[in-house]
Parts: structure tokens; sequence; C-alpha cells
């Protein structure tokens, strides 16, 4: 109720108020039936996703084996831990400016921010799922003369996977405010460059053409997209693992 | 898990030995690539921190940015708590205000950076604003979760007693869901420590996003360097300290350890 009373005052205020740029629900709706219909915000969420998918595989390749080893093997996170510690803090946004430097404004560097912010949930997520598994579990894998591999493989990463699947989906949420941010900071520094995206196109309704409608219609797009992704992999985990609590 | 003296020095060993290997690749790697641009050596950044914390821009820098979380902290606190608050306790009020926080939530902070920043302009208001908003839906959503989790026998005993309902809420509701409190708190700086990196960086005059991106576009990598060290340690540390926070003011509770 209260969601459709608010949609309701703000098209009222704006048309009161009347400036006729003043973004209301009514020219927001119009906005994205012509951004659709164009295929401009298709094609952009379709060029953001790309990146987000590539960089969160990129993430969850390098992050599951590592995590993995760093639950397994006391020596291996002692080793590796604090360097993962003393990255972690840096926010992905960071190094953005970085990885312009290193890749240029297109979609390389965006797919390294995507896979650096991917990164850390995962592996600390893996971390935890392979460190919570009962002790009593790999003594009786071990005594049946499993190697550590063989524990790996059949008891640890099963045991593991719950939060895994965790760690997945909230670095799905994190890849997708990362490619958002790279692609608007991307489009903020190189002049509206043409390596496209959902963030890149607010930021050249904002910068170039001043539309606020438009770039009413990319908020909501980036918020249902969000919710798309979590559903997505939150079904996607429940298939895989329907063994997950919840 | 306790942690014996030994190990603990046994993990400072194990730090110590990890950054001297990491910063020695680092070395060789861009001694081999000879691009000081590209990728200075580890003691090119050194300097970099020495030169830009003499001069004390490293700290001013900081000072904004640690300056503007702590407004944002402050509001969003203000607008969360007391809504989680009312929300976790009156039913009707979650029933209708829910869904308008479930709509927007999925919109993040960065997502409003044009609007915010055609409304709002280049200075200190962008910042604050997005920051504010992205602390914002962690601390509503841990405090209503903090005020559903405390156990309905305290609040029925208390109520069998004759205590008002305000006192029930400042005596015992309250210090109940103080801890995931506490944490939703922590979940919120992080969030919004992220976003504000990102709202320097596109739409502020100052600040360390605004120093890393200024430092880039004069292709001085080695500052660029040193202050995303600094966004780091400012990230580590506040965290580290709310932890402390949380520990020293609910050593009850195991979550003020963990996540």
């Amino acid at each position: 109720m209260l969601p459709l009373a608010l949609v309701f005052v703000w098209q009222t205020w704006g048309v009161i108020t009347g400036n006729p740029r003043t973004p209301v629900p009514t020219r927001v709706v119009a906005a994205a039936l012509q951004l659709i219909e164009s295929g401009e915000l298709p094609l952009a969420i379709v060029q953001s996703l790309g990146r987000v998918f590539a960089g969160f595989a990129i993430a969850a390749l390098l992050a599951i084996p590592l995590g993995l080893a760093m639950g397994s093997f006391r020596r291996v996170e002692r080793n590796v831990d604090p360097l993962v510690e003393s990255f972690r803090p840096i926010a992905a946004i960071a190094i953005l400016p970085l990885a312009i430097l290193w890749l240029g404004t297109g979609t390389p560097a965006a797919v390294l921010i995507v896979a650096y912010a991917a990164f850390f949930p995962i592996v600390v997520n893996t971390v935890a799922g392979a460190k919570r598994i009962s002790p009593t579990l790999l003594r009786a894998a071990a005594t049946m003369g499993l190697n550590r591999f063989k524990v790996i493989r059949t008891v640890v990463v099963p045991g593991a996977l719950p939060s895994i699947g965790v760690g997945l989906r909230i670095a799905m949420g994190v890849a997708w405010t990362a490619i958002v941010a790279a692609e608007l900071a991307v489009g903020a520094k190189a002049g509206g460059g043409g390596s496209g995206g959902i963030g890149q196109m607010m930021f050249v309704f904002y910068a170039y053409s001043i539309e606020l409608n438009r770039i009413v219609v990319c908020m909501i797009a980036v918020g249902l997209v969000a919710l798309a992704l979590d559903r997505l992999l939150r079904g996607g985990l429940r298939f895989f693992m329907p063994w997950m609590a919840r | 898990m306790a942690i014996s003296s030994s190990s603990r020095f046994g993990t400072v060993i194990a730090y110590v030995r990890t950054m001297a290997v990491f910063i020695a690749v680092w070395w060789a790697v861009s001694v081999w690539t000879s691009n000081l641009v590209l990728l200075p050596t580890p003691f090119a950044v050194i300097e970099a921190i020495v030169d830009l914390a003499r001069d004390l821009e490293l700290f001013v820098q900081a000072g904004i940015s640690l300056g503007r979380m702590m407004i944002s902290l402050a509001l969003a606190s203000l607008l969360a708590i007391p809504l989680g608050l009312l929300m976790g306790l009156r039913r009707t009020l979650d029933d209708i205000v829910d869904p308008v926080i479930e709509l927007l939530r999925p919109i993040s902070g960065i997502a409003w950076i044009p609007l915010a920043l055609f409304i709002f302009g280049i200075g200190n208001a962008l910042p604050i604003f997005i920051m504010t908003y992205a602390a914002f839906f962690p601390i509503l959503l841990g405090t209503v979760a903090g005020v559903r989790g405390v156990d309905r026998g305290l609040i029925d005993a208390a109520r069998t007693m004759g205590v008002p309902r305000r006192t029930i809420v400042t005596r015992v509701v309250v210090p109940a869901a103080l801890p995931s409190l506490l944490v939703a708190v922590r979940l919120g700086v992080a969030s919004s420590w992220t976003a504000v990196v990102a709202a320097e960086l596109i739409g502020a005059p100052s600040g360390l996003g605004y120093a890393v991106e200024w430092y880039r576009e004069l292709l001085m990598t080695p500052q660029v360097m040193a202050f995303i060290a600094m966004i780091g340690v400012l990230g580590y540390l506040t965290d580290t300290s709310l932890r402390a926070l949380a520990q020293r003011f609910t050593p009850w509770a195991a979550d003020a350890r963990r996540m």
C-alpha cells in the first residue's frame, strides 16, 4: 500500500512543481519504454552482466580452491591469510584507478574490479566452511585410509558447499555493485568512452544529455537486476544443494 | 579457541614472512617491467607514503573521508535505529514500511551517484548522502532482526511484573538487541566505506577517493598506491575498533567476534 501511495505523492508533487524535466513516475515509465524499445537498456544490461559473470567466474575459480587449501592445510592458511587479510579491507573501487592505468578504460579493467570484489567473500566463506567440518568426519575418513586429497574431495568439499554457496551469493551482490561503480567511474574519468554498460549509460545521461527520467530508469534497472541475480543464485544453490537449510 | 602467546608470536612471524615474500616478488616484477608509472617499486611507494605523511596531505584527506563517514554513520543510525526498533516492535508498522525498504534496498548507493550529483552537485553533500544511504539498510535490517530475536519470555516476564512499555523497550529490548545492533552498525560502516571511495572518486573535491584519482591523472602511481593503502588501513582500523567496542559492550555475544 505505502509504495503505491508514495508513487502517487511523487507523481502529483512532480506535476505540481511543474518542471517538465522533473522525473515523475509517468515520465519514467515512458522513458523506460523508449530505452527498452531502442534496445539501449537491454544492451547495456547485457554488457554489464557479461562483465559481472566473467569477473565472478575468475574470482570463483581462484577463490574456491584457495579457500579449500587454506581451510584444510594449516600451513597454507598461515602463509596466505596475511595477504588475504591485508587486501580485503581495500575496497574494490579504490583499485579502479590502478586498473585503468594497467588495462585502460575498457572491459578488462571492469572485469578485474569485479573479480577483486567477488574474490574475498568467496575465500572467507570457503575457509570458514572447510574449517567447520566436524573433526570426527575427517578422522573417520583418514582412519579408513583415504589420503589428504581424497578426504578433501569426498568430505571437505561437500561439507563446505553450503558455506561456499553463501560466499557466492554475497560475492554476486558485491560484484554487481562493483560493476556499476566501475562503469560510472570509468565514464566520469574517461570522458564517456565507448565501453558501455549500465553504469556508463547512467553517467552519460547525467553528464552529456541531462535526462533525469532515464537516470531513474537505470537505477530501477540496477535494482531489478540485483534482485534477479540474487534469486537466480539462490535458486541455483537450492537446486544443487537441496539439503542446505533455507 | 584460546590463542596462546606463542601461537600469536608465530602468527606475527608468518605475517612478516608472507609480506616480505610479497614485497620481494613485487620488487622483482617492478624491476623487470621497469616502468615506474605502471608499477613503481615498493620503495618508491614507501617513499611516497613518507612524503605524503610529512606534508600531512595523507592525514588531511583521510580526516576528510573519516569525517564524512562519521557524519553519515550518525545520520544513518539516527534514522535507522529508531525506525528499526519501531518496526521490530510493531508488526503493523513493519507491514507498511517493509515493502518500501525492500523496493529501495536492491538499488545500491552507488547507483544513486548520478542522480545525487545532479541534486547536490560536487561537494560534501554527495558523499555524505551516498554513505548515509549505504549504511542505512544494513543498520535498519540488523536492528529489526535484533528486536525480533529478543526472547519473548523476557518481555512477558517484565510485563507480568508491571513494567511500563517504555521501560520494557529501554531496559529489556534494547540491551537484548544490542549485540546484533552493533554487528549491524559494523556492516553499515563497511558498506558506507566502500561507497565513499566511489562517491569521492566521482563527485567530491577532496577525500581519499578524490586523491587516488587526482594522482592517477598526474600519473604519479606511487602516490596512488599510498592512498589506496591508506583506504585499506582505515577500513581495517575502523572495523577492528568497532569489533573491540562490540566486545567491550557486549562481551556475552559470540556474534561480536565472528564474521
